[in-house]
């Protein structure tokens, strides 16, 4: 009966347009943004799968993506239907079976790289092209709607983040900060690809913020390379930047230099800056501030609040009231952090010596990695716990001599990663402690997203390409299944026809898995050809 | 119904391996009189192997359909003309460097995107025929959102396809093609239902289907009674009488640039 009804239900939405506050409601049969919600959670309320029946997920299909190689794409679920991206191009995929419905392909986009995602608004889906063009298309056939320019490559500017649409307006970020570049967040119409706003993350010469730099601003960095999350309350939306350019070499660039590696607080509808939050001031590590701001209302240090939390690259987990800014409390993220003794009350590191790049190298832990980095974080609001894949590994920093020049692969200097182990780490936001930890076996590259459910199981990815289902409450295994590759993407759960899936993209390929059901044998249809 | 329609602009794409032929910034790309010098020397040297239109002949491969599948750069073609290809029929040569550029821009004529080649007619004029009632392409086919949605969309089909293939696919759509993805299709259900419309997927287990309004049903062959697959063609076959000369001539041009990498203003043409 449950199920007539449910189907009764998708009869009457069939062809219905994503809504706004079909994206603010958070994911239930479909996932409508990045994160699967606005606050970032990575979270499902679909409890079909549970911790004690885990055991009997299968594959239920794989869809190889043509000439992909590291694919990094969380996908888009409406109606049925998934979108995956590689780079300049898109799939839609019949979520059921895995067969392909239409490809869209821009084989002459100027620059290659990754591609994290779609988005998906009305009727239409939309992805960046690496040369930042906003493409969007027809849900139902890919027919091209518009393909509009939004940045110049030949100014050291590319695009790899998935777009996150709130209110009619497509955000979109900036990639490109290891060569040279001026960090933007851009607001561009949703019906046409018109530019709403764009606001820099690095300030020009003469503007306040601009006394944290020194001659190279115009070329500062503070790529915006990862989707940030949207608070509808308040109308604000919490986005990370990267790191300053150029990279190791921080003796050209004295001051904190403003507004990199930290978290911005804007308008949504204009852009401008409520407030932002430097995690690491002048930074020499390439830590960029890119992992998920997410947004949960909790008890902290007494008081009820709204906060953002944060696992920073530096490898230390901050609380912020995302209302005001104001730092609430860090702690440590990974055990092996040398370079610097704790957070001050200010917010500020407290830092210890012989951590900077230097010509003949300092040995720095967290490594150029970081303790955390862009992969998809879960928060359960039934454990109320935060999951977040970490790093413990350490690496030598160098500084080199050479003049800094722009859009010329120099970073100023460079970084090795030695060893290492991924650790997954379910994290106690309203005391900022670690619960319990899941240790991973592996080669210490560390890129795969976690997701959770309202049926109790984490999924993510083993650091060694296996696809693993754990425990929310205590992180003890479930089950695994070998992909035979690594993973690099955030999973994401959706259910059609009352079925619950959990899909996640390996290097080359889209798995989607599923409980266990034997085949129902069905009588097949007449088919004719006709001339 | 007429569902499709120049399928065959639909697929090659699956197979392209990498860019499309505009990479070289040479001047002689796209330049009438380069194309011009660069005939004579094709029709006196390679027309005998790869025809005069670049066809193909007994010796030599069709270098139009070639493009679609395995374009290559315009550098790539002036390598093989210089040095040949060893195995093979296709010699060495020694021509200078930019009588060797103006034999690639031939080629690229023949064989580049309709976009980045010189086409005669008036783009204007062809708009008025493309969405008119005469000739009828609007009703399945669409550009940047507007238009039907059973035949591939033509927003980039100068952006991606020489002028040969156009003018091929509209004058004679039932030729050489493959209608796998575009297949025009009747489906009864089990329920009593009819969906009319393009398969864009099929397979004994599920099958994925676009109706007359551009809606998209998945559905499991379980569900399905009969299943009715057209074999040919549901793009007419006419417009070489339909249109007059004129008419085909700026219809092709205004095809030719649908470009969604030419920079425009407004971002529509």
């Amino acid at each position: 009966m449950k199920r007539a009804l449910l189907s009764l239900l998708l009869a009457a939405t069939a062809f219905a347009q994503v809504r706004n506050e079909d994206i603010v409601k958070g994911p239930g049969a479909d996932w409508l943004t990045y994160a699967g919600t606005y606050s970032g959670w990575r979270y499902s309320p679909l409890n079909q799968i549970t911790a004690a029946n885990a055991k009997n997920v299968v594959p239920k299909w794989v869809y190889h993506v043509p000439g992909a190689r590291g694919l990094r794409s969380s996908p888009i679920v409406y109606q049925g239907v998934l979108y995956i991206t590689n780079t300049n191009s898109v799939y839609a995929i019949d979520a059921r079976s895995g067969r392909m419905v239409w490809q869209y392909a821009d084989p002459r986009a100027k620059e290659g790289g990754v591609n994290r995602g779609a988005a998906i608004w009305a009727d239409k889906i939309y992805f960046t092209t690496s040369d930042n063009y906003l493409v969007a298309l027809d849900r139902f056939t890919g027919s091209l709607i518009f393909n509009r320019k939004f940045a110049d490559v030949e100014k050291g500017t590319t695009s790899t983040s998935a777009p996150v649409i709130a209110k009619g307006k497509v955000i979109v970020g900036s990639a490109g900060g290891d060569g040279g570049m001026r960090g933007f967040i851009m607001a561009l119409s949703a019906d046409n690809g018109d530019e709403l706003w764009k606001t820099y993350t690095v300030p020009a010469k003469g503007e306040k913020g601009s006394e944290t730099w020194g001659d190279l601003i115009e070329w500062g960095g503070g790529a915006a390379w990862l989707s940030g999350t949207y608070d509808a309350e308040l109308n604000t939306l919490y986005w990370t930047t990267g790191n300053p350019w150029p990279d190791y070499n921080g003796s050209v660039r004295q001051g904190d230099n403003l507004y990199t590696c930290a978290l911005l607080a804007l308008d949504l509808d204009t852009g401008k800056m409520k407030w932002h939050f430097q995690f690491t001031p002048h930074d020499t590590h390439d830590w960029d501030a890119q992992s998920w701001p997410v947004l949960i209302d909790t008890q902290i240090m007494g008081k009820p609040r709204k906060v953002v939390l944060h696992a920073n690259r530096n490898g230390f987990f901050y609380a912020l009231d995302r209302v005001t800014g104001e730092f609430l409390r860090a702690t440590q993220l990974i055990d092996k952090l040398t370079w610097a003794k704790g957070i001050d009350d200010k917010g500020r590191p407290i830092m210890l010596p012989n951590s900077e790049p230097t010509p003949t190298g300092n040995w720095v832990c967290p490594s150029v990695k970081g303790a955390t980095n862009w992969m998809g974080q879960s928060y359960n609001p039934g454990t109320g716990l935060l999951y977040v894949l970490t790093l413990e590994q350490c690496g030598m920093y160098f500084r080199s001599s050479q003049n800094p020049e722009p859009m010329k692969h120099f970073s100023g200097g460079g970084a090795t990663e030695e060893g290492g182990q991924v650790v997954l780490r379910a994290l106690d936001p309203k005391t900022g402690k670690r619960v319990w930890e899941y240790p991973m076996t592996g080669a210490g590259r560390m890129w795969t997203g976690t997701v959770s459910t309202a049926g109790g199981v984490i999924f993510s990815g083993d650091d060694d390409g296996h696809f693993v289902a754990l425990d929310a409450k205590n992180g003890k295994n479930l089950w695994h299944f070998n992909v035979g590759e690594g993973l690099t993407a955030s999973p994401v759960v959706y259910s059609v026809d009352g079925k619950q899936y959990v899909a996640i993209a390996s290097a080359s390929a889209v798995f989607s898995f599923g409980l266990f059901e034997p085949a129902v044998p069905f009588e097949p249809p007449v088919i004719q050809m006709k001339k | 119904m007429r569902a499709l329609a120049l399928a065959l602009l639909a697929f090659p794409l699956l197979a392209q391996h990498g860019r499309y032929l505009s990479d070289s910034n040479n001047p002689a790309i796209g330049d009438p009189k380069a194309i011009a010098a660069g005939t004579k020397l094709f029709m006196g040297s390679c027309a005998g192997c790869h025809g005069p239109d670049g066809g193909g002949g007994a010796r030599g491969p069709n270098l139009v359909r070639r493009s679609l599948w395995h374009p290559l750069s315009d550098d790539a073609i002036f390598q093989v003309i210089r040095k040949g290809v060893p195995g093979t029929d296709m010699p060495p040569t020694k021509l200078e460097d930019d009588q060797t550029w103006n034999l690639v821009a031939f080629i690229h004529s023949l064989t580049g995107p309709a976009s980045t080649n010189p086409v005669p007619g008036n783009a204007a004029a062809g708009k008025e025929v493309f969405w008119g009632a005469k000739a009828g392409c609007a009703n399945c086919h669409s550009i940047l959102g507007k238009g039907g949605s059973l035949a591939p969309d033509l927003s980039n089909v100068g952006g991606s396809r020489p002028l040969a293939v156009i003018r091929e696919s509209i004058l004679e759509p039932a030729k050489d093609l493959s209608y796998l993805g575009n297949e025009a299709a009747v489906v009864e259900l089990k329920n009593g239902k009819t969906i009319t419309g393009v398969a864009k997927n099929r397979s004994n287990y599920s099958l994925q289907i676009v109706d007359a309004k551009g809606r998209l049903h998945l559905l499991q062959m379980a569900e399905v009674k009969k299943l009715t697959i057209s074999e040919t063609t549901s793009m007419p076959t006419d417009f070489a009488k339909r249109l007059t000369r004129d008419e085909l001539r700026d219809l092709l041009a205004y095809l030719a640039a649908q470009d969604i990498r030419l920079e425009t203003a407004k971002g529509s043409k």
